[in-house]
This record gives C-alpha cells, sequence and structure tokens, in this order.
C-alpha cells in the first residue's frame, strides 16, 4: 500500500485590517474641528416676569413704597446710580457691589433684626434711554444678588 | 475508519463599513447642529456682570431674540430664529405677531433674550413689550410673559 502524498499545508490567509487610510481620515477631521472650533464661555439667564398689562390690581392690597435705582451711562464709559423710593440704612450707593450690599443689609431676613424690605419688595430698575445694556444688567444682578425677587425694568 | 473531514477555517474580516458610516453620519450631525445654533444665536458681545447671580439656561424649549447692534449703541434690528425684523414700530409688530403664534403651539415657550452689551436701553425695552404683546394677542390665559435675560459668565 502506498501511502498518499503529504500535501503540503495550505497557507492561512493572513488576517490583515488596513487602518491607515481610516486613521488618516480621522486625523484630517481632528484637525479641521480643532481649527474651526471657537470656545465661548457659558451663557447664562436671569429670569425677568414682565408685568401682565390688564391685570386688574387687588383692592385691598396695600400699594407699596418701590425701591427704584436709576443707572446713567457717561461719556467715560462709567456709570452713576441713584436710589429713590423709601429710605433704607446706610449711604446710598455707588458703585454695583455697594447697591448689593445696601439691598442686601436692608433685606428683612427670617429670624433676624433688622432690615427694612421684604425679599418681594418691588425694585424698578430704570435705566434711560442711552444707558448700556451692560449697566442696566449691571443693576438688575445686583438686585437679585441681594435675593429680591420682585424686580422689573421701567420704560425709558 | 471514516476520518472526519475538518471544515476550512473561515476567513476572519472585520467589516468596518457600518463603523464609518455611523461616523459620518454623526459628524453630518454635529456639523448641521453647530450651524443650527450659530443661526439662532448672533455673535454678540452680551453682558458680563460682576458676581453674577445668573443660572443655566435649563431645557425648557425656547425660542431666542437677538438685538443686532449698530452704531454707536442704536440697533440694525431684531432677529428671532432665522427671520429679521426691522426696529421701529411695524416691525415690533411683527415680531410679537409671530411670538404670539408660537405661543399659541407651546404656552410654555421660553424667550431668551441676547442684546449686546454696548446697545443702548431705549434699542432693548421694546421687545419686552413685545412680548407682553404676544402674550396678550395669543388668547391664552396659561402664557407667562417672561423673558431670560442672557449674559456671559466670566469664568
Amino acid at each position: 500500500m502506498t501511502l498518499p502524498a503529504r500535501r503540503g499545508r495550505r497557507r492561512m490567509a493572513r488576517l490583515g485590517l488596513n487602518l491607515t487610510s481610516m486613521i488618516d481620515v480621522v486625523f484630517l477631521l481632528l484637525v479641521y474641528f480643532m481649527a474651526v472650533t471657537e470656545f465661548k464661555p457659558g451663557e447664562e439667564v436671569y429670569r425677568l416676569d414682565l408685568p401682565q398689562r390688564g391685570r386688574t390690581a387687588d383692592p385691598f392690597e396695600l400699594p407699596l413704597d418701590p425701591i427704584r435705582i436709576t443707572v446713567t451711562s457717561v461719556a467715560t464709559g462709567d456709570y452713576v446710580l441713584h436710589l429713590a423710593g423709601p429710605p433704607g440704612a446706610g449711604p446710598r450707593p455707588a458703585t454695583f457691589r455697594q447697591l448689593v450690599r445696601f439691598l442686601s443689609g436692608n433685606l428683612r431676613r427670617d429670624r433676624a433684626a433688622g432690615g427694612l424690605f421684604e425679599a418681594d419688595h418691588p425694585i424698578i430698575i430704570e435705566p434711560t434711554g442711552r444707558t448700556s445694556w451692560a449697566h442696566a444688567m449691571g443693576a438688575f444682578n445686583a438686585a437679585v444678588r441681594a435675593r429680591y425677587t420682585n424686580i422689573t425694568f421701567a420704560s425709558p | 475508519m471514516i476520518r472526519e473531514k475538518h471544515p476550512k477555517p473561515e476567513p476572519i474580516a472585520a467589516n468596518l463599513t457600518p463603523m464609518i458610516d455611523v461616523v459620518f453620519l454623526l459628524i453630518v450631525f454635529f456639523v448641521l447642529v453647530s450651524q443650527i445654533v450659530e443661526v439662532e444665536n448672533a455673535d454678540l458681545d452680551l453682558p458680563r456682570p460682576q458676581d453674577p447671580a445668573s443660572v443655566g439656561p435649563g431645557e425648557q424649549a425656547r425660542v431666542v431674540i437677538n438685538v443686532l447692534p449698530g452704531s454707536g449703541g442704536d440697533v440694525s434690528g431684531y432677529r428671532m430664529g432665522t427671520r429679521r425684523y426691522v426696529a421701529d414700530t411695524a416691525g415690533l409688530h411683527a415680531l410679537a405677531t409671530s411670538l404670539a403664534t408660537m405661543y399659541r403651539d407651546n404656552p410654555a415657550l421660553g424667550v431668551n433674550l441676547r442684546a449686546d452689551r454696548r446697545t443702548d436701553y431705549r434699542w432693548v425695552e421694546p421687545v419686552f413689550e413685545a412680548v407682553s404683546a404676544a402674550a396678550r394677542l395669543s388668547g391664552r390665559e396659561d402664557v407667562q410673559g417672561r423673558v431670560n435675560l442672557v449674559v456671559v459668565r466670566e469664568p
């Protein structure tokens, strides 16, 4: 009996995965997005409830004397604050930081002595027509920061 | 004895086609989304208050009104979505009417107001009036006349 001739081992196909082209494309895209992307600082919001026109006022509601904050932009790029309304303790503020301190110092807090105004005491920001939006928002931010909740903007 | 025949080894191949499909779909999606955001938000220098007490924008459905700056504190118009409105009485009325239509569909719609920090207040305040008018024109009691004032928080 003759043995069958030993068959030569078939070479197995080499497992190869050519990723070069894909990596090329991915890197090109990476470079493109890095070049195109511009990082912007995060935007945040203040919620402003607009007064509802035509709403009938409660006849038993006692009218409160609102705190009126006038903001005026001046030519130097600075601003001038003027506070009108019920008198508060302490010197009248000239900067937004002082405004926060003034409003915060006059806020009536639970179980704490002092404080002239409740948190929902009306505050009206009164920018002039030529006041820059940044200065108007500075005054608004001061009132929000001092934890007042009833803040509105007046018409110029 | 009958020898069992071993089946030939199957060649192993990773099919990258679906992965590449998905990657490209994601790329197309992000390119489109980034363009939509660009259209919605005009390139403005927003106010940057000191020690801001602002909050995150939230996930609520909203429309963005951009007050487009002109020269010397003036404006060149208003933009809501892709549509521009002239900064006059007729333009503001058109803005209020468009917004009223949106309020009818979604009374909980938020309105983000973006204005340049150098813009005069006299151009921003009419937007408040327009939003109030839109709430009234919508004829729905459940529409809250509320505006989200957009600022930038300094890092």
